[in-house]
């Protein structure tokens, strides 16, 4: 999606969105050769939350306090979702082998649900695979995220800087200004951190030389203490992203996985309600238990 | 002094690398104008005198050599006060000028000078100088003046900086969709990015 | 830096974002605005730095005791964000959500920013005067000091300092202290804080130690633990077992949590041990005595484990060595305490890991920067000495201890009986606004110190045994508020006061600090033909110096023989275990001020911006308790009225509250949130080292007849995949072979 073809011709946006008449997105036609994509091993991670501070810190997210927690309104770009098992019925749970933790942020869907509905274009795919959200073409109208099935997209529901004095000084110096402070009204959501992709992009062009693994982390990544998460160029072979992505055998084209699996070699990798085909950039690795304890 | 001496040696080199542009004619900018407001600075700066034609009085200093950060940062940058004193404590001759004598009052008094911007992008831009001068300065190897002035205008003729150019999305959007050749000597051609998130922060 | 002849400490004053305005962006400037902003303007400017792109600065995490050795990302003049060094034997390049909220402690506006004698604001020059004014004729022994864990040059100052005073009363207290860990670890290997290898062990077997939370060293720990669940390490995926009452982080990340009952830690342990026994390995003779009667029948009985998870147990870890025991607060939180830590660390000892997963460490050669550990028998014996009105003049720095001392300590109004009481705090805390005199601190962002941190981690490789490292501290920006001062220069203004020759030489503590720094070179990996500025320099840029240390011996020396476990005995009157909950964000509550430790969930609970208390859904329904109702949780000591949370992952018989919530000051964050939890404990201690037994509290529930929704990250069916069973996965380690995996 860009700004000409916004402006010359909104119908065939809506109609070459990745996912085309085929049923498929058009993957020759893709614009570049990158491509972010993340893994994350569920094995390793602890559910600590170092992620989602990290997320705070990098991306200026607002501190909503309590009573706006408990309507639904924190912003917490990337959160930690825990599970337990269930023993019986729903509401009855086992925690004789601990939680399961889940983190969970924008997947970066490439047939994204939430870029289709958007009335006014301001969410859209970028080429580097990204689906972007501007902050200053968005009106508000939150239909891409009541059509997001992953409920990663946060709005903006008060005036956070000025109004809601979420920032009080001297607390404001310490926000990023690689990136704006969003205000009332517009929706948000995880960028894969935006800012240092763009950096290392623009790095690694001033040298002549493609992305590499170590040109660029995210927040949540670098933070990682147990370094659960990989984030990379899913089209460079050569990055540890696409080398999980190809050993565990999920392919972001296909919306089910046909995987080579033999006895006792289940394949972890798996992406989040693939089978709604929003082809979602983001393979998880199956949290795997012992069972003779 | 050590630094002082350096600084000197490096003046010195641009002036020769600038002399060697002064044959190319500067090509017509092509972009309409639209003329900002002026802008009182805290110090009237002069820049026809820096960076102007020597036809004009000017010394054709590469606008680089002020500011200095633009081809390797976001931002092009204002050059520190340490700068200005660097070549101006042994310029003797205009030690007495009334512009020159505030610039050492803010240097005694180590103080910062409040410069105004001039070119403000709201705040949701991101603009990045490196980009466009790694791209147009040094792979096609256009003269310094003429790349500036493709947003900045013409400021070698100018005092004070005005703004010269709208710099609405509309007016970068009209560059990006041009084909630009890659290189100094290639015939393959590119437009600027037009993802809206590559501009939009 | 050397190249403009131009230091650091000039650079951050001039750079120093006084006379520049630096656009925050995004607030407000929506369209092209020519002439309302000014631009990032300086006086002079090392080479280094260019607007808009970020330099790093290493420093030393001050957000807990681990000591995690950071980079702060500074852009023009401010810090925005504190990132891991990955040079750093510690945390390897890694951050926890504690360490990064460390700029919120930074900037955080409810900073006490001038002296305040009463209330009042002062000059530095008044309040230093008051202070000498009041040492004056005051004997060593009528001054107390009483600090958190200390060590490097401050701890030196402070030591001299104590010396001038003639007073022999530093007290090192830490409200939530490995104090019972440190001694029972000297008893059975030899060195109170070993190295502990979870990444070599295939079994980890911890008894309470939730150290992937906040337990000694948890990002270091976190790390190994990485190590520890790669399939395609040579041991291949180790095992992770927990038993503790109430599931910690690490429980939840266990791949068998297991509920004892609370107390009954150290009677599991030797029912393991005659299990193992009976699986035909060769048990030490004083073992075996020990843990003979210790049946599984018995043991089941008293611990609430199913004989068969502990043959279970006892089969995993005699086929897949070496293994780790390991034992944390909740085993140790008891009158027994001691006791429970032999009896577990005999584990160690029968499965021949000594050596192997517990290894032995390093400490720094000089003794005087060697980290002072607190511990709450410290506390303790403070608080006699100022209930007897021993103390005439009371300093107090980096504690809480009106805010964290057990209820039945009556430490407040003992405080009051001192005549003139000093506080150094960064915040208006409970101890700061019950002292006579405040002294506004810098942030650990902005002054000056050296850290050695108590647990040693140590590089991979040949010579890590005898490896120790000092780590620096040092400003990544300006000072926010001219009045405040690192305790440093607190110190040595002090120390001016009473020798003013001794200490004429040092301007201030960046003085002092490199002075002392140069003097030992040698010592710290330069050679002494090194140019003292380059090696400052190179030094402070590295952010940590590597020390041949002074290597320690780990010996299994235990013996079994006098063990005494106490059989459980039931309370009539409390029936119910209060296991106060120690979080990985909260922890003892001095970062309670920092909004994103707040808003950041407790991973367990998902419960934001409160307190709570954890029942067992079984417990819940006996007492007619449901989600959301207030409840009063009373004990002998006190009680407190906080929201009720089913949880699955606790003991039947014990509920948790999550301490450090509950301060009345301190902070718009903190202020108010929750209750405390400290406030209602009983004064029991381990007979053995004094140390507060945490655990040891029995409380009754009774409900109060209101109900809240509670606030939470999770949704109305409290962590249930019902209707989507793919979003969290699970997989049997059978079932993957995880050894190819890249």
């Amino acid at each position: 999606m860009s700004v000409s073809n916004l402006l010359e011709n909104w119908s065939k946006f809506r109609h070459t969105h990745p996912v085309d008449d085929k049923g498929h997105p058009d993957w020759e036609a893709y614009p570049s050769d990158i491509k972010w994509a993340m893994s994350i091993d569920l094995d390793a991670c602890t559910g600590c939350n170092a992620c989602s501070v990290a997320c705070y810190a990098e991306n200026n997210l607002p501190v909503v306090g309590k009573e706006k927690y408990s309507h639904g309104q924190a912003m917490h770009w990337m959160r930690i979702e825990r599970y337990w098992d269930e023993s019986a019925g729903v509401g009855e749970f086992d925690a004789d082998k601990g939680a399961r933790f889940l983190p969970m942020m924008c997947q970066q869907c490439e047939a994204a649900p939430c870029e289709t509905v958007c009335p006014v274009g301001a969410t859209n795919h970028t080429e580097d695979g990204l689906n972007s959200q501007i902050y200053n073409r968005c009106i508000g109208s939150r239909y891409c995220s009541a059509n997001c099935p992953y409920k990663v997209r946060y709005f903006n529901w008060y005036n956070y800087p000025e109004q809601e004095k979420v920032w009080p000084e001297p607390l404001n110096q310490q926000l990023n200004p690689d990136l704006t402070v969003r205000t009332k009204g517009v929706m948000e959501k995880c960028t894969f951190c935006k800012q240092r992709t763009y950096t290392a992009r623009n790095n690694a062009k001033t040298e002549g030389r493609p992305v590499q693994d170590s040109d660029v982390q995210t927040a949540c990544q670098e933070a990682c203490p147990v370094g659960a998460i990989t984030f990379g160029n899913l089209f460079n072979p050569e990055s540890q992203v696409a080398k999980q992505w190809k050993s565990q055998q999920v392919e972001l084209t296909k919306e089910v996985q046909d995987k080579d699996e033999k006895e006792g070699n289940r394949l972890r990798g798996y992406r989040i309600l693939e089978e709604l085909r929003p082809y979602p950039s983001v393979m998880y690795l199956e949290r795997v238990r012992e069972s003779a304890v | 002094m050590q630094h002082i001496l350096r600084l000197f040696i490096l003046l010195v080199g641009l002036f020769a690398g600038a002399g060697s542009y002064a044959a190319d004619a500067a090509p017509k900018l092509t972009t309409p104008d639209d003329l900002g407001p002026q802008i009182e600075q805290p110090i009237e700066f002069p820049h026809f005198r820096h960076a102007g034609d020597a036809k004009d009085g000017g010394m054709q200093i590469n606008c680089m050599y002020c500011h200095t950060y633009a081809r390797r940062s976001m931002v092009a940058g204002i050059p520190p006060v340490q700068k200005c004193i660097g070549c101006h404590q042994s310029i003797e001759s205009v030690r007495d000028k009334p512009r020159i004598q505030k610039l050492f009052e803010y240097w005694d008094a180590k103080k910062p000078i409040p410069w105004k911007k001039v070119h403000d992008l709201p705040d949701f831009v991101r603009f990045n100088h490196e980009r466009h001068i790694q791209r147009f300065y040094f792979q096609q190897d256009r003269p310094y003046q003429e790349v500036c002035g493709y947003c900045h205008g013409n400021v070698k003729a100018m005092t004070v900086a005005q703004r010269q150019k709208p710099l609405t999305m509309g007016w970068c959007a009209s560059c990006h969709q041009k084909d630009h050749p890659v290189s100094a000597n290639s015939t393959e051609t590119g437009h600027g990015p037009n993802d809206c998130f590559t501009c939009h922060k | 830096m050397t190249e403009n002849d131009f230091n650091r400490r000039d650079f951050l004053k001039v750079l120093g974002w006084g006379g520049t305005a630096v656009a925050l962006s995004g607030c407000g400037n929506t369209s092209i605005e020519d002439g309302k902003e000014t631009v990032t303007s300086y006086v002079t400017l090392p080479s280094y730095v260019i607007p808009s792109i970020s330099n790093y600065f290493n420093s030393t995490c001050a957000q807990c005791e681990a000591g995690c050795n950071i980079m702060g990302r500074v852009r023009e003049g401010r810090v925005l964000k504190a990132e891991g060094n990955p040079n750093s034997p510690i945390n390897r390049g890694r951050m926890c959500g504690l360490g990064l909220s460390g700029v919120q402690a930074h900037y955080n506006p409810d900073r006490v920013r001038q002296p305040l004698l009463k209330g009042e604001a002062i000059t530095w020059d008044k309040a230093l005067g008051v202070i000498a004014d009041k040492l004056n004729g005051v004997k060593g022994a009528e001054v107390a000091f009483l600090t958190g864990n200390m060590s490097g040059h401050v701890q030196a100052l402070l030591g001299n300092y104590m010396d001038e005073l003639g007073s022999k009363n530093h007290f090192s207290y830490e409200a939530i202290s490995p104090a019972v860990l440190r001694a029972a670890n000297k008893k059975a290997y030899g060195v109170s804080m070993p190295r502990y290898r979870i990444d070599k062990a295939r079994v980890v077997v911890s008894f309470g130690a939730d150290f992937l939370g906040a337990w000694v060293s948890p990002v270091h720990f976190s790390q190994q633990y990485a190590q520890f669940r790669k399939g395609s390490r040579p041991e291949g995926r180790g095992v992770l077992v927990q038993i503790e009452p109430k599931m910690t982080l690490t429980g939840a990340n266990a791949d068998r949590w297991i509920g004892v009952r609370p107390g009954s830690e150290g009677v599991l342990a030797l029912g393991i041990i005659n299990a193992l026994g009976k699986a035909g390995l060769a048990i030490p003779a004083d073992v075996a005595a020990a843990s003979k009667a210790y049946t599984p029948e018995r043991v089941s009985g008293e611990t609430d484990v199913t004989v068969e998870q502990i043959e279970k147990l006892a089969a995993l870890l005699k086929e897949r060595t070496p293994s780790l025991v390991l034992t944390g607060s909740a085993a140790e939180g008891y009158a027994h305490g001691s006791q429970n830590a032999a009896a577990i660390a005999l584990l160690n000892r029968v499965l021949g890991n000594i050596g192997k997963t517990v290894e032995a460490s390093a400490s720094v050669p000089f003794p005087q920067i060697a980290p002072t550990v607190g511990n709450r028998a410290s506390l303790v014996s403070l608080n006699d000495g100022l209930a007897a009105g021993k103390y005439k003049v009371v300093f107090s720095y980096g504690v809480n201890p009106v805010f964290s001392a057990p209820a039945a300590l009556k430490f407040k109004d003992n405080y009051a009986k001192a005549d003139f009481k000093v506080a150094f705090a960064q915040y208006l805390d409970e101890t700061a606004q019950a002292a006579d005199l405040v002294l506004p601190l810098e942030s650990a962002m902005e002054d000056w110190a050296t850290v050695v941190p108590e647990y040693m981690a140590a590089p991979e490789g040949a010579g890590s045994a005898g490896y120790a490292q000092m780590s620096f501290r040092q400003p990544l920006m300006d000072k926010l508020y001219p009045d405040t001062r690192g305790i440093g220069d607190i110190l040595l203004a002090l120390l001016k006061q009473r020798k003013a020759d001794k200490y004429k030489e040092f301007d201030d503590f960046y003085a002092y600090l490199r002075s002392a720094v140069l003097k030992n070179k040698v010592a710290l990996g330069g050679k002494a033909t090194d140019d003292d500025d380059v090696f400052w320099d190179e030094t402070l840029s590295k952010g940590f110096v590597p020390m041949k240390g002074i290597a320690g011996a780990v010996s299994a020396k235990a013996s079994a023989s006098d063990l005494r476990l106490p059989s459980a005995t039931a309370d009539q009157e409390y029936p119910l275990r209060l296991i106060p909950a120690v979080s990985a964000s909260m922890r003892d509550g001095r970062n309670a001020n920092e909004p994103w430790l707040q808003e950041s969930p407790d991973p367990l609970t998902t419960i934001v911006w409160d307190s709570w208390v954890e029942i067992n859904p079984k417990t819940a329904a006996k007492l007619g308790i449901v989600e959301g109702d207030i409840v009063e949780v009373t004990s002998r000591s006190g009680t407190i009225r906080t929201q009720a949370y089913l949880f699955p992952g606790i003991h039947p018989d014990a509920v948790s509250v999550p301490v450090g919530y509950g301060h009345e000051a301190m902070g718009r964050y903190a202020k108010g949130v929750g209750a405390n939890v400290f406030a209602m404990l009983d004064a029991v201690f381990d007979k053995e080292t004094g140390e507060l037994a945490l655990n040891e509290t029995g409380v009754k529930i009774s409900k109060t007849g209101q109900r809240v929704v509670i606030v939470k990250e999770e949704g109305p069916v409290g962590g249930s995949q019902a209707g989507k069973k793919k979003i969290a996965v699970q997989v049997a380690a059978d079932k993957v072979d995880l050894s190819k995996e890249v």
